[in-house]
This record gives structure tokens, sequence and C-alpha cells, in this order.
């Protein structure tokens, strides 16, 4: 196989891609581990490597003396034809093993425009695609991520999903999965064990029905060992969990090269239409000495000249001056810059920024989502016009000449009115910019706005909205396209509405889009998150073929007492909770940061684990 | 001073380019605590300069890498504190400190040893059967890309030495390749140019550049890391 492989990397793009041996990832030999873990990455190289989930477990397993993790990634289109046409199975990246060799085959979930590339890595590695047809030798595939908080469309291809924080329930699943493997314990034994862990989700042994409109009925267990709600897993102390001494360095460019610190989880704003924010609560933040302790340990086991400071909100991080502050005495001598991502408009800016020696003055982004005070009360979105404006002129004052402004399209009660605040905001942008007197400020201004279609997702108060329909985007991104021919300075982007239909569908879909999706990969969909793969009418061919229809997903407004596919799931707020904030919503009523006071999301229920929570509202 | 530095790049990362080697380079010596030099300015970075590219897909025996260093250390010292930070597949085989006015490296370069190796097949045959043929001539054209172009360039007078041996497993091609005016003879154009005339469209192979070549000041080839300082 060695042979055909290296004969095969002569001939494709990007070769790199494919040869692992970078720094950090000679871990240990596949064939010493009692059970071998292939991490699944449904994207191409340079998107896994710069996944800090992926670097977290990859670290965790590997720290497990008796297990061995390797790196499976999917091939682009030149390999995987190259590979078809050789009869060479999927490989991991450290040993070349085929992954159907693997113990267990876990898929990281980040993206619901991935879901062909699972099928196509598993039929390329040789593991039968469906679940059911898996029998006793054959790996146990696995999956977690924020996509597996409505794991249903994926329900036919994976055996257990891990709901939540990932670092405790992946030894506990290797670890049960390795005395299994000792003892000889039968496949349908092992995943009825794995459903007794906590967030542990395995589908066979649930079953669901539907109401003659297409609702769903029911949804319940039919095995003793499967709970009726899977609860999620949550790490309580983000300073005592694990977080990687060393991680891999690829030789070549990858998307972010270089150290995610992750400074804290969770964030308390409380943004509607975001479900990282609800997934990933409480806030729970890192120590600055445990962050110095695990930067230490980074720069000198990669020897990279850059670290990021990540999270939802890092601009909300308790000790952020302190944090930046020690970070640059620590590491000025060997050049290593700070750099701050997802600055939110409302953050700490000219303080912190002022102290990041490397700041790159190419462009500073912006989120304000919506384009007038209205729509963001609706979302949510705490941030004032004149907050914005603030910080605007404090970048072009600054320095800055380039800003990029983020909106979303098609939100719960927008009007032409709210699309127009939209080119108002890009206006107010440019003005801003003039305001600065010629000399003050930097050359070249270029202002983009760029506006992606809102695609409503499980967990969220805008879970049980609609999504306009394609003509409604459509004419609402030419309104907004127009308004902005009348601005100098400023440029308008826009998003493939046929992409984000499929978004909404996967993501809030229920059981039966295994079928779609088990279709549209049989017709050829793969690398949908890549626009130039991505086919509209072959997907729209898969639904008519399983008799189902998108709009039934995406275009339709579900009911308060509407039974949801992911229901079953305890993800720490309550659907109590959502429903509130989604009636709040249409009565563009804003709710407080969590620091302000406790909402009574739910989380509270799980004592000692919110900072802000008030038990007093349970 | 300096540290002229001899690497090897191994077969697994054979597929590298230029910058992403260098980049890799600069993060394993950031690894070590080596008193390196930094660029000034708004984006500090790790001096450092190769010798000579290397082809995308060829493996490097002897590669030779410059880093200007800001304090006093041994060869021995340097290569123990790569290696301790370097994958497997990238080695430092040896190191030689050297004073500021030893000549940059590129300037030095004058050519290059260079291995082929096929395994033995139909194709391979082929190319073994008419390289002889190649090594008499005097002239043998083929498309070759530069920086001005791709132009049909005779190539023949790259090839300052050649010889071919034949074991019961392979065909292995050996060749000094001297650089001309217009620069450097990459191992596939020269494969290139056999395949054309060995009729085939294609021929597996591996190449491995075993050594970078320079005169010495009697016009001698040695390995460029070998130069006197003065």
């Amino acid at each position: 196989m060695t042979e055909q492989i290296e004969r095969l990397l002569m001939r494709v793009e990007k070769p790199a891609r494919y040869t692992g041996s970078e720094m950090n990832t000679d871990v240990k030999p596949i064939s010493q581990a009692e059970i071998s873990f292939a991490f699944c990455f449904p994207d191409t190289y340079e998107v896994a490597m710069s996944h800090l989930g992926l670097k977290i477990l990859y670290s965790i397993i590997n720290n497990l003396p008796y297990a061995v993790c390797e790196r499976v990634c999917m091939p682009w289109v030149d390999m995987l034809e190259g590979m078809k046409a050789e009869n060479v199975p999927l490989f991991s990246l450290e040993s070349r093993t085929p992954l159907h060799q693997f113990d267990i085959i876990g898929f990281t979930l980040q993206y619901e425009m991935s879901f062909t590339n699972i099928l196509e890595m598993l039929w390329l590695g040789g593991v039968p695609v469906k679940a059911a047809e898996r029998g006793e030798q054959d790996p146990i595939v696995v999956a977690g991520g924020p996509c597996a908080s409505n794991p249903e469309p994926l329900h036919a291809f994976i055996d257990a999903f891990m709901i939540g924080d990932g670092e405790d329930v992946i030894v506990e699943v290797v670890s049960l999965l390795n005395e299994c493997k000792k003892t000889g314990v039968p496949r349908a034994e092992r995943l009825r064990l794995l459903a007794g862990i906590q967030g542990v989700y395995v589908p066979s042994l649930y079953t669901a029905a539907y109401h003659e409109d297409g609702t769903l009925r029911q949804f319940l267990p039919i095995d003793p060992a499967a709970p009726e709600t899977v609860q999620k897993q949550y790490v309580y102390d983000m300073n005592t969990t694990a977080f990687p001494e060393s991680i891999p360095v690829p030789y070549t460019q990858i998307v972010h090269d270089r150290i995610m610190l992750e400074i804290m989880r969770g964030c308390t704003r409380g943004c509607r239409f975001c479900q990282a924010g609800m997934l990933y609560r409480p806030v729970r933040e890192r120590s600055v000495d445990t962050l110095l302790a695990q930067a230490e340990n980074l720069v000198g086991s990669t020897g990279y000249e850059e670290i990021s400071l990540s999270s939802l909100s890092s601009g909300d991080y308790s000790c952020l001056p302190a944090l930046c502050q020690r970070l640059m005495e620590r590491f000025a001598e060997k050049r290593v810059s700070i750099s701050l991502p997802s600055l939110r408009i409302d953050s700490v800016l000219k303080d912190s920024l002022a102290q990041t020696q490397r700041v790159r003055k190419s462009s500073l982004t912006f989120a304000p989502e919506a384009g007038t005070q209205r729509m963001r009360d609706v979302i949510n979105k705490g941030v004032t016009q004149e907050d914005l404006l603030s910080k605007l002129k404090d970048a072009f004052e600054g320095g800055w000449s380039s800003v990029k402004l983020y909106f979303m399209l098609g939100l719960p009660t927008e009007t032409d009115a709210d699309l127009a605040g939209i080119a108002s905001l890009g206006e107010a942008a440019v003005k801003a910019y003039y305001a600065v007197p010629k000399g003050q400020r930097a050359k070249g201004l270029r202002v983009t706005c760029s506006a992606s279609v809102f695609v409503p997702k499980p967990f969220t108060p805008f879970q049980w909205c609609a999504q306009d329909s394609q003509e409604e985007v459509i004419r609402k991104q030419r309104f907004v396209r127009q308004q902005f021919t009348a601005i100098r300075g400023a440029s308008f982007n826009w998003h493939d509405p046929s992409v984000s239909l499929m978004e909404a569908c996967f993501a809030t879909g229920d059981r039966r889009l295994s079928d779609v999706l088990y279709r549209a990969w049989q017709l050829g969909c793969k690398l949908d998150g890549w626009s130039e793969h991505f086919k509209l009418d072959v997907w729209l061919q898969a639904f008519t073929d399983c008799g189902l229809s998108p709009d039934f997903y995406a275009h339709r407004t579900r009911q308060e007492d509407e039974l949801l596919p992911w229901d079953f799931i305890d993800i720490g707020v309550t659907k109590r909770f959502l429903w509130r904030e989604y009636q709040r919503a249409l009565n563009a009523q804003t709710t407080r940061d969590c620091r302000l006071g406790c909402n009574g999301c739910g989380i509270e229920r799980m004592k000692g684990l919110c900072s802000y929570a008030d038990d007093r509202s349970v | 001073m300096r540290m002229i530095v001899v690497f090897e790049k191994g077969l697994p990362v054979r597929h590298i380019g230029h910058l992403d080697l260098m980049r890799t380079m600069q993060r394993a010596l950031r690894r070590t605590d080596l008193p390196i030099r930094y660029s000034n300015g708004f984006n500090p970075h790790i001096r450092l300069s190769f010798a000579a590219p290397l082809s995308v897909g060829v493996v490097g025996l002897r590669e030779v890498m410059d880093v200007p260093m800001s304090a006093e250390v041994t060869g021995a010292y340097f290569q123990q504190a790569m290696n301790r930070v370097l994958p497997s597949c990238l080695r430092v085989v040896s190191a030689r400190s050297v004073s500021d006015t030893f000549p940059t490296l590129m300037a030095l370069v004058a050519g290059s040893r260079i291995r082929i190796q096929l395994s033995i097949c139909a194709e391979a045959m082929r190319v073994a059967e008419v390289f002889p043929a190649f090594m008499e001539a005097t002239e043998c054209v083929t498309l070759r890309k530069t920086k001005s172009g791709e132009n049909m360039t005779n190539i023949r007078p790259f090839i300052a030495e050649g010889s071919l041996e034949v074991t019961g497993t392979e065909a292995i091609i050996r060749c000094v390749i001297q650089n001309r005016q217009d620069g450097s003879l990459k191992p596939a154009v020269l494969m290139q140019a056999l395949c054309e005339l060995a009729g085939i469209t294609s021929v597996d192979y591996i190449a491995y550049r075993e050594q970078i070549m320079t005169r010495n000041p009697q016009g001698a080839l040695i390995g460029v890391e070998e130069y006197p300082d003065a």
C-alpha cells in the first residue's frame, strides 16, 4: 500500500496533506496499544488541523497508557479519485493504517455540510456506512461536537454520540470499549453499555413515530439500558481539565496556524440565534496562572510565533488585561505575539489591543449582526449603534483603515427597514473614517459588510423559527445590494442561500434525514461545505427520492407543543427558558447578560457549575 | 558568528515546499534555547537562509542552511539542541560555526549531486536502456520551466557526470548537475527528458539530492558546507 500511496502523492495537489510526520505526532506505535482510536475530521487537513478540539482529544487519548489515537482527514477530490482507482483505503496520517482496522472511529461534527464526508470517509475506509450493517469485527463509530446536539439526521450511521464537553466522556468511552475488547463483549452489548455513560446517546436503542403532518409524535427508548433523557456531560473546572502540553505542528499552512489558548468556555451574552452561546453554557474561565503554564508548555513544544486567545467572547474574560500583560512579558524574548480573535464590539478594545505588540492593522472585524436597534434587541445582541460607532472611531484613529462588519439576513421579524439599516451602518462606518482628519488616518478605506443567511439552530430561542424562503432571501439580498450601490468605500458580500437552506434542514432535521443524506451521497454529494462542490439540484433530488421536502424542515414555524427531534437531550438550558426567550424576542425585549443576574436558563440545576447561577430560581 | 548546518530532509517530508521548510526550521529553532538572531521591525522573524531550494518531492540527504547566531555556540551543541526538537524525518547531520564574513551559501552553490532510484519495471528498464545514449549525446532538448517562462532547452549541458547501476530490484541513476547562468536543473525535468527518449509517458521514481556542491579556491568540487572560512 505504501508504494501506491507514494505514487499517488506524486500526482496530487498539496501532498503534504496526507503525509503526517509533523512535530509532536510520533506518539506511540499503534501495534503496542490495546485499543486504537481514529480521530476523523470530516473535512480537509487544513481545516482539521485548525480545530482545537481535535488537538485536545488527540492528546487526551494518547495520554491513556493503553490507547493510541491517530488522525484521519477527508482527502481532496484528486486524492479521492486516485485512491478509488488504485483501491487504496482511507488511512491514518500517523501509521497509514486503514480506517477499518481501528477499534474506534470518532467523528467530530462541526458543520452540517460536512455530513456527506462522514459517509464518504467510512466507505473509503472499508467500514460499512450504515450502523445496522456493521458486524462484530467492525469498528464502533462514535461522534461528538456541536452538531451532535441534534444527532438525528446522522442516527443511521453513528453507533454512539457523545453530547457535551468531550474531555471526560471520551475517556469513559475508550476505557469501556477497551474492557469490552479484552473480554470479547459482543457488539450489541457494548452499545448497551455505552448508553449507560452520561452524555452518550445510542440511536439504535430508540424509536421515533410521526404524526400524519410529519411532525414527531413519540420518541422513546426501546431498551432498558437507554435513558429516556440523555444528559450532556460538563467540564466543571477548566483549570483541572486536560489541555494539551504539545500539539502537532503542521508543515504546510493551515487555516489557523498558531497556538490557540482556550481562555474560557461558554458565553454570558445570550444572543438568541447563537447555538454555541447556548450549548457551551455556563461560562467557565481558566485562571491566568493556568493559562500562562499552558502557553509556556505549548510555546516550548511547538515553537509557534503566535498565540491567539480563543473563546466565544474573549473580550469578556475577567482578567484580560492582566493575561495579555503577563503573556507578553513572558514571551517577548522569543518574539511570540498575542492576538485576540472574535473581538466583540463592546469588549475592552483599546486597552488590550494597545498592549498586543503585533496587531496586524490589516483588518478589524465587528459583528453587529443586524442593522437596526430593534432587530438587535430581537436577537438580544446587546450592542448599540453608539457603541459600534465609538469603536469604529477608535479603530480608525488607531490606524486601521479596513473593517469588516458581519450581519445576518432573514432574522425573525425582519423588515425592509432593518435591511436598510445594514447599509446605513456601512455608511456610518465610512463617515466615521472620514471624520478622522486626513493625515491622522490610515490610507485605503475599506468597509466590507457581509451578510449570512439566518439558520435556525436546535437549543436556541429561534429553534421554532422558519427560515425565509429562497425567493425571499434572494429578494432581500438584492434589496441590500441596491442600498449599497450608493455608498462609496463600502462593499456588500452575501452568501449562497441554497447552502443555508440545507444547513437549516440538517440542523433541525429528524431521523428521516438519514435517508436523504444517504441518497445525496449515493448521487455524488460530498465536500458540500466547499461552494464549488455544493449541488443544490442533487440535494433536492435526494429529498424528492425520499418523499420528503426541505420546506417542512426549513420553512415551517414550529408550535410550542411540538415534540422536537432533539427534545430527548438535556443540554443544560431548558425548553421553557428557550420558549420564554423566543417570546421576548418577538416583543423585541432584551434579556440581561448573565453576569448582571441569573436569568434561570436551566444551568442553575447543575449545582456548582455556573458562577452566576441563582439557585433560588430553580 | 553563523552556523552552517547540514540536515537531512527525509522521505516523509519530501513534499514540503521551500517556504514551509523555512517556517518549520524557524519553529524548531524557537523550541530550543539557542542564541538565534531575529529580524527587526514590526513582524520579527528568525534569520536563516538555505543554500539552494530543493524541488518538492525530492529527498535531501545533505541540505545546507545558514543560521546567524547572537552568541558563540559549538556546532556539536547546536546539532544536539536541534535534534532534540526536530521530528525524526528532519535531522541535523552536522553543524559548523563560521565567521560573519563567510560567503553567503547561495553565492557559493555550483551544482549538486543527485541520485534517482527506480524500482524495476518495464518503464524503468526502458529508462535504463536510453540513459547511456543520453550521456553520450551532446544535446537533449526538452520543455523546461524557469522564471522567464517555459522554453525548449538543451538540458544535456547541465549534466557534468552520470552513471547507471542496475541491481536485481532497482535502477539507480547518479548525476552531478552543474548550475548554469539560467539556473539549475530539476530531477523531474531530467526524468521527463529520459521518458521522452524512452518513448514512455511516465515512470515512478524517488529522487535524492545527495549533496549541494561548490568549488573550492583551487577549483575542485566540494560540499558547500566544506568551503573554507577565511
